[in-house]
């Protein structure tokens, strides 16, 4: 008898951001291309737990996740308590830079899904010197909230399970019972305000819909992939966003929702596995 | 349709974590299917009381206002994009909510998680508005 132990290690890399010291947890298992996987909003790198332990994926591609400062094991910075966190475009670019420089890699695939994705095309179209390619996941240029960003960090309500009743709508009714639960959770714990913060980049900030014509899809592919049911990011959003940039692709999946890789992973993985086809060996 | 209430509500019954959910829930919450209005009535999480309209003078803390066959979508084992959720309804034009909606955020997922037992109770319960 042997315990089941997952090949995904984690450690911790410390980083400057805005002068300010974080200790910033990764994980990453595989060898081969190196894949940087971005979580979403108000969750951490768990999202990325299926792949990472997909043998066939893992065979030829590293991949790499890590959470950003405030979520799951990355701790807030030294102050943070007298702090509101509001996530911006600049420190998010700055961010992702930082790992990519920390973590010595030399032009990674990156993979983003929802805020992840957004700023995907943001350093697509900013700094694609520095990567081979960009699968933006449930991605759009822009959409202003259909919701109120300041019900998720209230005194008298736990934000954590407001905002998991709330990005329930996301999830395709396929996804199996158990991987919709252990999404949500990922919702449930995130830090005060973290996940209002998260949202403020992703629901005000426009300044990526005038950039997305600079990608250049010759030097670095774009594809984005979306899940039909997906109430945040519709296909219509991805379709219109990959309009935008010349040479762009754009896959609908028609039985997932918002949090794909971490919804259902079976039903993803074809598409992650076809995404990353589509990528620079 | 309020024979479909009644049955969700006893379902409601029979699932203690949603009754925990909803401790706290004390609120009449209106149902408007078209022309068709229902006053459900929750004490603590409980379904004390349907009430069928149209009520001028029932208050109500929040409403949700569908048509009966977007709910019959909704309460599909698998519905379509759109109908999976009643935030899927509004964004798609098929309901709106009006009210207090903050006191619907804070007990959405009970309030979902009741409203979805018309999907999971099965068959034989069909809606006839």
């Amino acid at each position: 008898m042997s315990a089941l132990i997952d090949p995904i290690v984690g450690r911790y890399v410390t980083v400057t951001l805005s002068g300010r010291t974080h200790r910033i947890y990764f994980e990453e298992a595989g060898q081969g291309r190196p894949v940087l996987c971005l979580h979403t909003a108000g969750a951490d790198t768990r999202q990325w737990r299926h792949l990472m332990n997909d043998a066939e994926v893992t065979a030829t591609n590293r991949l790499i996740a890590f959470d950003m400062p405030w979520h799951g094991k990355s701790l807030p910075p030294e102050g943070f308590e007298t702090e509101e966190y509001l996530l911006t475009t600049e420190a998010y670019i700055e961010t992702v830079l930082a790992l990519v420089e920390a973590l010595g890699l030399e032009k990674p695939v990156l993979a983003g899904c929802s805020m992840g994705g957004r700023i995907s095309l943001q350093l697509a179209a900013l700094h694609a010197d520095r990567f081979s390619g960009f699968i933006a996941i449930e991605a759009s240029d822009f959409q202003p909230a259909w919701y109120d960003i300041d019900w998720f960090h209230r005194p008298d309500a736990h934000g954590g399970e407001m905002g998991a009743a709330l990005v329930s709508a996301n999830i395709s009714p396929y996804a199996p019972n158990a991987e919709r639960w252990n999404t949500l959770w990922m919702f449930m714990q995130s830090g005060p305000g973290v996940f209002r913060g998260d949202l403020s980049f992703y629901t005000k900030d426009e300044s990526l819909i005038p950039r997305l014509p600079q990608i250049d899809t010759a030097k670095t592919p774009v594809h984005i992939l979306v899940g039909s049911y997906d109430l945040t990011c519709t296909p219509e959003d991805a379709q219109r966003t990959a309009d935008a940039i010349p040479g762009a692709t754009c896959t609908v999946m028609e039985e997932l929702g918002h949090f794909p890789m971490s919804e259902h992973p079976e039903g993803f993985r074809p598409f992650f596995i076809d995404a990353l086809d589509k990528m620079p060996a | 349709m309020l024979d479909k209430w009644t049955a969700m509500g006893a379902a409601l019954e029979a699932r203690p974590h949603l009754l925990r959910l909803g401790r706290l829930f004390s609120e009449t919450v209106l149902i408007q299917l078209g022309e068709d209005e229902y006053y459900l009535t929750f004490e603590k999480g409980h379904l004390a009381d349907v009430t069928p309209g149209p009520s001028r003078k029932t208050p109500w803390r929040f409403a949700l206002r569908t048509d009966a066959d977007a709910l019959k979508a909704f309460w599909q084992p698998i519905p379509e994009a759109g109908f999976h959720d009643v935030f899927g309804l509004v964004k798609i034009g098929r309901a709106r909510v009006d009210g207090d909606i903050l006191v619907l955020v804070k007990n959405l997922r009970f309030f979902k998680e009741f409203l979805a037992l018309g999907r999971d109770m099965g068959r034989g319960l069909e809606v006839s508005a």
